[in-house]
């Protein structure tokens, strides 16, 4: 199976932190559903064109948090998860998004007011266009 | 887990050709890309270590046994594939397989079947009458299904068209995920690299530069714009340089110069795997 995690070298966030934030996605969104077998480690390795030990690191942290299990000589498969962390993967997901474009702004040496600004821009263009 | 390959300080001259120290372990479950220019050293080392050549000092430990030493166990649990077959040619793929299938004990009939079938390897064929492509395809059916932990193969994609590569890469990949097993693979070809190697490990010109995890290198070198060129005749971090575009393999010391300087930089970029290693095995550095 292959999955849609695009990864970008560019970003400042790890590498592995991107397959797991994008795996979470994928499973609190119902992309993939609970029960379905992921790739092997080695196999979203070279699909990625990223090493084992990189796959391997993300696929622990997500087991670590209940999103997929290990079953032995099976593979690896999506947990059920209940829908009160699904709304907290959505939840974390549109906060983490909003806090990366303030950092990105703040590189540019912009203020907190200017900040505000072009956010309260944003909202006020998305209002209008209802 | 003990590493399945431990090589410590090892040296070998051949004429004016000096390769080493070399310093290598391999663990399990790991693939390691031999990357390098043409006579680098990859294939002198692979046969160092398959004990076809000896070494003038250092030592070479495969399974925890030493390679030039009298036990010979180490030898059932490493299959090598060399860019030349040596006495292959008088015979037929059929042939080789009765000689080769007895030698190891969990030799996989199927997968060799399998490979055969979707390769469309003549079997009835002799072994010199194949084409170029037919023989790599043939020596990889013969070499994979040994299933030994380990698997040394030198080249093994030179030859091959772009179905068979992919092929091998998910023929490779299904191997791997079947026990604790380690490849250790010589190649030029940049998708072998990219798509199955955990690290690499680069030789230049028989000098050992080092054993980088795949992610770690691509991390660590950044291309700058600057504003305008530098009049300095080489900052922190600089391996490269062309007008206002510098790379840097420590792009934090590059930055923390720069902004002190007060140097402004347009845009940055990571690089492709393919520059990293241009850059590794450029001669001036």
């Amino acid at each position: 199976m292959q999955l849609p995690i695009h990864l970008s070298n560019e970003s400042r966030e790890p590498i592995y932190h991107q397959i797991e934030h994008q795996l979470k996605a994928l499973i609190a969104s119902g992309h993939i559903q609970a029960g379905t077998a992921l790739p092997s480690i080695r196999g979203l390795a070279k699909d990625l064109e990223i090493s084992v030990i990189t796959i391997r690191r993300a696929y622990q942290n997500l087991e670590y948090q209940g999103f997929i299990e290990t079953k032995q000589g099976k593979g690896t498969f999506v947990c059920d998860i209940e829908d009160a962390l699904k709304q907290q993967v959505k939840i974390n997901s549109v906060y983490e998004t909003i806090e990366r474009s303030i950092e990105t702004a703040m590189s540019y040496n912009y203020t907190i007011e200017q900040i505000e600004e072009i956010f309260h821009n944003i909202l006020m263009s998305y209002k209008k266009g209802e | 887990m003990k590493p399945f390959v431990e090589i410590t300080q090892v040296k070998k001259k051949i004429d004016n050709f000096h390769l080493g120290p070399i310093n290598l372990t391999i663990e399990p479950g790991t693939i390691t890309s031999l990357v390098g220019n043409n006579g680098s050293g990859k294939s002198t080392l692979m046969k160092l270590m398959m004990n076809l050549a000896n070494t003038d000092s250092g030592s070479i430990n495969l399974f925890n046994q030493n390679v030039s030493g009298d036990e010979e166990q180490w030898k059932s649990f490493v299959s090598y594939q060399s860019q030349k077959m040596i006495g292959w040619d008088a015979f037929t793929g059929e042939n080789l397989k009765c000689f080769i299938a007895p030698l190891y004990e969990h030799w996989d009939e199927q997968l060799f079947q399998r490979i055969v079938e979707h390769f469309a390897i003549p079997l009835n064929q002799r072994f010199s009458k194949l084409s170029q492509g037919s023989q790599q395809k043939l020596t990889l059916a013969l070499t994979i299904p040994r299933n030994t932990p380990l698997l040394l193969l030198d080249e093994p994609t030179a030859y091959l068209d772009i179905p068979a590569k992919t092929h091998l890469m998910d023929i490779l990949v299904e191997w791997m995920d079947q026990g604790e097993r380690s490849i250790i693979i010589a190649s030029h070809q940049i998708e072998d690299i990219k798509k199955l190697s955990d690290y690499l490990f680069v030789l230049r010109n028989g000098e050992m530069i080092g054993n980088f995890e795949k992610e770690a290198l691509t991390e660590r070198y950044k291309r700058y714009w600057l504003r305008s060129e530098l009049t300095e005749s080489s900052i922190p971090g600089e391996v490269f340089r062309d007008r206002v575009q510098v790379v840097s393999n420590h792009p934090k010391e590059t930055e923390h110069y720069l902004q002190e300087k007060g140097l402004q930089w347009t845009n940055q970029s990571s690089l492709d795997l393919e520059e990293i290693i241009t850059l590794l095995l450029s001669p001036t550095r």
